[in-house]
Parts: structure tokens; sequence; C-alpha cells
């Protein structure tokens, strides 16, 4: 069985962000990279699924973007992937979420993968996008935001998280692709030895143009910082003062009273 | 692989290039995961569980040490053949940095993976390590190192603890009584040093179960409470012959070899502590307001956050670049070398000087380091509630163990002597060469083109004054000199901060052309701001030994050329200081 998890690397969420220059994304200069959280979790799922099957079958990694990638991918094959996929694009960031699909989609058309692991979605761009988009372009069914996984002879039974807190069960046949959500699983952390074993492991390198037919669907127009909002007023005092206070405030500023 | 390999205490009296030392910016991708793991699995798995470890849950520490080993932290300094990972001195390091953050749990961790498993590694026979390295390694066994006495501390030679040749030759029979053994209480194999006949200082591997050998009640410290420590007893504890370790008579090329390491570990360990307190320090700093601003916007609190980034980045530099030194010679030993471990040893030994430096100077950052963070807190810094408190505590120790700093900064003259008697070092004719200078002072223009050009200038200078010193010392008493602890202590000063701001300013100079506009500038403002401090402390230090050794004339002339030779441009200062203490603060962190 072919499994292939398609992960990403993303700026540590602790960072503090500015717009870059062209004001369409944010600027990269000193950021600390990770892998995108969600993606841990893709690739965790796909790690105990490939324990399960065990020999014969086969887990790659796959990741768009520039050298530094690399560092996310060098994750994957610690914690157990068996190989992996550097499409080398450094200009991945400027690509909508169709292309970033097109271009996986296109590299796996011929691969005949059972089965392929996202991330709900990217913690930085945010679209929950690529995944669902690379199954309707390799024509294989999907499910979305799965919180619980378990395979059996060709049959995935998927457990989703759906608004208010509901749980749906989803089941579909291979070839598949799901994207995962928090709670899916806790990911491991790679060990020194496999660290160090993940060291002899390949990475294949792509050019990203050699892959990429589409053109984009969407562009972003401004990347900017939420204005900035007025203060807040506090009031003090004792209990009625403060609803005298506060009824004067809403009657004149606003229109709930009125 | 380095274009040079420096020999110990070398960067004395040669310039060293930027090229030719290690910096973290350095660090290959699998040291960087393995540095991740480590501060992944102390974040998420030991700091939540830092209140109940502090209250001697000691179980707890056992069972997190267990979870150390199936990461394979515990095998970073274990041969393959006994599978063990055998990894470099700097992932070594970088792993003991990032553990720091555990606080007690790394005093565990540490007397584990250093004292503890080391002596096993570098002595052990196959039969030895075969028996006992598997279970150290995978957290299965706690492991303990028992040099100190009631009586002896410093003096460990003077060790009271005797082993006696049962009348059937198949046991030592151990009576003493060992203090101050980290992991003493939940230990299950200790590293014992006792004198085979009242004579024959000898280390012996001792397993808890060991009929005769008892463990003291938890001593009540001051700091690191959470770790354990205990007296170790024996009373004709019976020890099998084949336990013993290494050579009879040998222990103490065991005791302090093994320390070497202990001390270069304890810097880096002290170092990463340094970082996570002053992250403390800032954040506090971005959050207390006064005066209806955050403090962090006072240039009192500024200052204090500039000068601690800026001797953490040495702090860094210096630890870093010893772990290059090491593991640049440690390379040129084949593997397959008969009495590999004996090479090792020696490979290790050339960098007594380093290490003991190491030591000193970290554990004197890190003192400098929390004193400040609990100023920033106030009257909070006070309060066992804050993280700042415990801080101030836990740093303590760390100038006394593993050689007070005393004993390791009295070292420091002491080697760099023996080599000069033994030819190792030319430093009797670079002392005089450095006379000469002192008489006929050079007129040089500054090449400012490049880049930390007064910096460069700075250090040859120093280097200078530390020779003149050096050269008159032992002029003066001759072979007594070793009797003359200020004076040896004021020329380990010199020697310390020599090697710290070079290390900062090679650092510098070598990752400066890859940064960008804005870390270029923070990390030109740690050099200008560590240069300054460190070359204070240098100028007095130097001006301390001038008094001590000389009078008269030659006293003037000493002190003339020293400031001379101690002589920087700190021009811009102020405005370093508040650029590493902006950028600091807008990060939350330590920049570096």
């Amino acid at each position: 069985m072919k499994l292939l998890v398609c992960i990403k690397q993303v700026p540590d969420l602790e960072s503090r962000f500015k717009p870059n220059a062209e004001g369409v994304w944010y600027n990269e200069t000193d950021l600390a990279w990770r892998m995108n959280e969600y993606d841990e979790f893709a690739v965790e799922q796909a790690i105990r699924l490939r324990e399960q099957l065990g020999e014969g079958s086969e887990l790659t990694v796959l990741s768009i973007g520039p050298e530094r990638v690399v560092e996310a991918i060098k994750k994957a094959l610690a914690m157990g992937c068996d190989n992996a996929v550097h499409i080398q694009d450094p200009a991945a960031a400027t690509k909508d979420p169709w292309q970033i699909a097109s271009i996986i989609s296109t590299y796996a058309k011929d691969k005949n993968f059972d089965l392929i692991f996202t991330g709900m979605q990217s913690q930085d761009r945010g679209s929950a996008q690529v995944g669902v988009t690379i199954a309707e372009q390799l024509g294989i069914p999907c499910t979305t935001t799965i919180v619980g996984f378990e395979y059996d002879n060709g049959a995935i039974t998927a457990k989703r998280e759906l608004e208010g807190g509901i749980k749906g069960i989803v089941k579909l046949k291979t070839p598949a692709l799901v994207t995962c959500q928090l709670g899916l699983n806790v990911p491991r952390y790679p060990t020194l030895p496999n660290i160090m074993k993940a060291k002899k492991k390949e990475i294949s390198a792509i050019t990203a143009a050699d892959l990429l037919r589409e053109e984009p669907l969407a562009t972003t127009a401004s990347f900017h910082p939420p204005a900035k909002k007025g203060g807040g007023i506090v009031l003090e005092g004792d209990v009625g003062t403060l609803v005298d206070q506060l009824i004067g405030i809403l009657k004149e500023k606003t229109a709930v009273l009125r | 692989m380095p274009a040079k390999l420096f020999k110990g205490a070398e960067y004395l009296i040669v310039e060293t290039d930027k090229n030719d030392i290690f910096t973290p910016e350095d660090f290959s991708d699998e040291q960087r995961q393995i540095g991740d793991t480590t501060e992944q699995f102390v974040l998420n798995e030991v700091v939540p569980l830092r209140e109940e470890i502090e209250h001697h849950n000691l179980p707890l520490t056992v069972e997190l040490m267990k979870k150390c080993g199936e990461l394979g932290l515990l095998m970073i300094d274990a041969p393959e053949e006994y599978g063990g990972l055998e990894l470099d001195k700097a992932t070594s390091m970088l792993a003991a940095e990032k553990l720091s953050q555990a606080g007690s749990f790394s005093v565990t961790y540490s007397a584990h993976t250093g004292i503890g498993t080391l002596p096993l590694v570098y002595y052990g026979t196959k039969e030895q390590k075969e028996k006992y390295l598997h279970k150290i390694i995978s957290g299965e066994w706690i492991a303990a190192y028992c040099l100190t006495e009631p009586g002896s501390g410093s003096d460990a030679l003077g060790a009271a603890a005797t082993a006696t040749l049962s009348a059937d030759g198949k046991h030592y029979i151990l009576n003493g009584t060992k203090q101050f053994i980290t992991n003493g209480g939940m230990a299950n194999l200790f590293t014992v040093f006792a004198k085979i006949d009242k004579q024959h200082f000898t280390g012996f591997l001792v397993e808890r179960n060991t009929e005769g050998l008892s463990i003291g009640p938890e001593e009540n410290k001051m700091g690191v409470r959470g770790s354990s420590t205990t007296q170790v007893v024996l009373e004709d504890a019976r020890v099998p012959v084949e336990n013993l370790l290494g050579e009879i008579g040998k222990g103490h090329k065991i005791a302090f070899n093994v320390l070497n390491v202990g001390r270069f570990k304890l810097g880096a360990a002290v170092t990463g502590a340094a970082k996570v307190s002053l992250a403390t320090g800032i954040k506090y700093a971005n959050e207390r307001k006064a005066f209806g601003v955050t403090i962090g916007t006072f240039g009192a609190i500024q200052e204090k956050i500039a000068d601690m980034s800026a001797a953490i980045f040495a702090s860094e530099s210096l630890i870093y670049r010893l772990s290059g030194l090491i593991d640049d010679r440690l390379a040129t030993i084949p593997k397959d070398t008969p009495n590999y471990y004996e090479s090792y040893q020696q490979g290790i030994e050339e960098y007594s000087l380093e290490c003991a430096i190491a030591k000193v100077f970290c554990s004197e950052v890190l003192a400098d380091v929390v004193d400040a963070v609990v100023q920033i807190h106030g009257g909070y810094g006070f309060i066992q509630e804050y993280a700042a408190e415990g801080y101030y505590r836990d740093e303590r120790i760390n100038r006394i163990w593993e050689g007070t700093n005393e004993i390791n900064r009295l070292l420091i003259p002491g080697i760099i002597l023996r080599r000069a008697m033994k030819g190792e070092i030319p430093l009797q004719k670079e002392a005089m060469k450095a006379f000469e200078s002192l008489m006929s002072p050079s007129f040089d223009e500054l090449d400012d083109s490049v880049p930390f050009a007064a910096e460069k200038v700075l250090i040859a200078n120093l280097k200078q004054a530390f020779l003149v010193l050096a050269g008159s010392g032992v002029q003066k008493f001759m072979d007594t000199i070793k009797d003359e602890q200020e004076i040896l202590l004021a020329v380990a000063d010199l020697a310390i901060n020599i090697f710290a701001i070079e290390s900062a300013v090679l650092r510098a100079e070598k990752i400066l052309p890859k940064l960008s506009e804005s870390k270029k500038a923070s990390v030109s403002a740690a050099v200008k701001v560590f240069t300054f401090n460190g070359t204070e402390k240098a100028a007095s230090a130097a001006r301390r030994a001038a008094y001590y050794i000389e009078e008269g004339d030659t006293l003037t002339m000493l002190l003339a050329g020293i400031r001379r030779f101690t002589k920087y441009d700190a021009t811009g200062l102020l405005k370093a200081k508040r650029q590493l203490a902006g950028a600091s603060i807008e990060a939350d962190k330590y920049i570096f």
C-alpha cells in the first residue's frame, strides 16, 4: 500500500509578523520555522497506519517550498516516513491553494497512492482548500477535519468534527484523501536514534515549474494587520452608580435604549 | 573539517580565524532537531510538573528519566557498540542546554549523563559496559558519582574512603562516607572512589543493592530542591573485584578527566538556564507597568536587559567554540585505535583550561542574570510564586560544584605554566615579545573597513597584557608562584575574559554576512556591549595583578602598559545598549 502525507512549513506562531514590501504576504526575515501543526497530526496518523500495515507498505512525505522546508521534511522522516519529495519552489507563498493543490496532484497522478493525508489547513494561510482540491483533481473521495481514523482492508472509518461539538462517522474506500484536525492524535517526538537514522533516507527533489500547469484562481489583494480599535471605557465605583453610568452611556452613544 | 586544529591554551598566543571556530549557527539539521526534541520534551513533559518535582517527588523524576531514555536523550555520549549514539560534543551540549529549562530535573539528567555515565564509558571494561551501560542509557538505572567526602571536597585526593581486598581475593571491602551525592536517593549504580590499602586512589562500580551500602537522608538545600542529594555510606560494602574501574591507583585520572566534561557541560546547562531566566525578566518588563508605562521602556531596565543579552551571547559563543575545539580533535582519532578512549581522554584533557573557563565564565554570567531578573521583578522577585525567585536560588550551586570557581580559576594559570614548562606552548618567548612591545608601542592605524577591527586589535592587546603579567609573575616568584593565589586568580580572570571576548567577536564576525540588517545591528550591539563590559573586568584584573606582583618603576611601567593594552573605544555604547534592549523587548525573549 502506498501512502502520501503532505506537509507545509510555517512560521512559529509566536513570531512578530509584519507585511512584506509588496503588502500581499508576511515578511519572512528572521522568522523561525516549524512544521504546520495540523500536518503533524497527518504525519503521525500516516505513520501509525504505516506501522499497522508493516512490510510492503511505503510512506512518502511531500513538501513544497524553498530550501528551508527540508528541515520540516527531515522531521517527518525522523518521525517515521520512509522517503521524501521536496518540490522546490522559492515562490510557493505567492501561489494560491488551487496552484499548490495542482502541483501535488500532478505529482501524485501516476503514482497510485492508496491514501493521502494532509493537515486540515495551514496555520499561516488557513485556506483549508489544498487537501480537498487535491482529492477533486485526482478524482478520489475525501473527508475532512478528522478526529478519529481506522483502516481495515481498503476501508477507512473516519470520525469528523462537525459544528457545535457534533461528531460524524464517514466510511470511504481507498484510494482516498483525509484532512486531519486537532484531537486526532498526539504526534510523537522524533527520537534521537531515529533523527540520526533519517539522515540516510532519500529526499528526491523536483522543481515546481515541472509540475505547475495551472494559473491562480485567486490573488491576494492586500495583507495587513487589523485596524486598531479605540480603547474601551473602564467604569469604576459602587454598583448603583455603575448602572446609572452605563445606562447613560447606552442612551447617549447607542440605539439600544431609544 | 576544520582548517586548523588548535592546542589547548593556544588561543592566548595565536590569532584565531573566524572560519576556524564552531558557532551555534553551524548546527546541522540533525543537531537542531535533537535540540528541538529535547526542548519539546522539557516544555511539554517536565515543566508542567516542576512544582511536584520541586517537592521531591523522586519516583516522578525516575519516570521522566525513563522517558528521556526512550527518546534517546541518555545515549548521546555512549558508544554505538553498546547501543549508544556516540554523537559529537556540540550535540551533547545542545541537549544539556535545552534540558536546563527543567530546573531540578536537569540536575538529575546532567549528573546521570555526565559524571554518572562517562566513567563507565571511558574506563569500563567490555564486561562492565555490557553489564551496565544499556541499563544506564535506557534510563532503567540511574547513575551517580561519589567523589566528595565530608572531610574532602576540593582536595578530592584526600579521600578517606578505603578498599581492602577480601581474604579470598574475590571482593574489595569498601568503607567510608561520600557527601553531597547527586542522584543518591534514586541511583542504582554508583561510581565510588576509595583508596586501596589506604594509598591507591581507585574507582569502583558499586550497585545499590550491595550489602553494606546505605543512603543517607535527603539534604535540605537552598536551591535545585527537587534533585536528590544524599550521603552514600559504605560499611564493609563487598564489591566484586570485577567491578574495579580502570586501573588500581589511577582513580585520579577518572575523577579529573570526567570533571573536564562535567565542567564543560555545566557551562552549557547554565547558558540555557540564563536564556530562560532572561526571557522571564523580559516578559515581566513587557507586562509590568509603572508610572503608566511598561517598565521595559525605562533605560534602567533596558540597560540590564542589554548587558544580560550580550553576556549570554558571549557565554553561548564560548561553549560552542569549545565544542568545536574538542570535536575537531576527537574526530582525528580513528575509532579502531587500540585504547580509543585513552586517546579520547587525552583529546579532552588538551582543553582542560578551556573547560575550566567555561565553568567559571558561564556560571557567573548566570549569576549576574538571575540577580538582574529578580531586580527587574522588584518585590515580586522575592516571592516564591514567581519563577525569578527559584532561578535565583537554583543558580547558586553552579559556582560551587564541579570544582568551585576558585579551584577552577587556580587551575587556569596552573595549566598554562605546566604546558609552558613542557614546551607545549612558547609562553616564555611570547612573553619576551610582549615585554618588548610594552617598551615600544606601535602606532598602526586602525583599519576600520573590516568588521570589528577595534575589537580584534583589543583582543591582541589583551593577550599582550596577559603575557606581560604572567611573565612578570613567574619572573618574580619563580616556582612559588603557585602559592600566590591572589595573583593566580587575577591572571585567570584576564585569561577568562580574553577567551570570552574573542569567542563572541569571532562568532559575530563569522555569522554577520548571512544576517538580516536588523540582526546585524543586534549582533554588532551585543559585541560592543560585551566587549566593553569584558574589557572593564579584564583591565581591573590586570591592574590587580600588577599591584600584587610589582612595585616602584616597574609597577608604573606595567600600569602604563595595561592602560594601553586595555584601551577600547566603545563609542556608541549607549545606542548599542538601547538597540539590543529594544530588539529583545520586541521579541519578548533572548534574541540570538
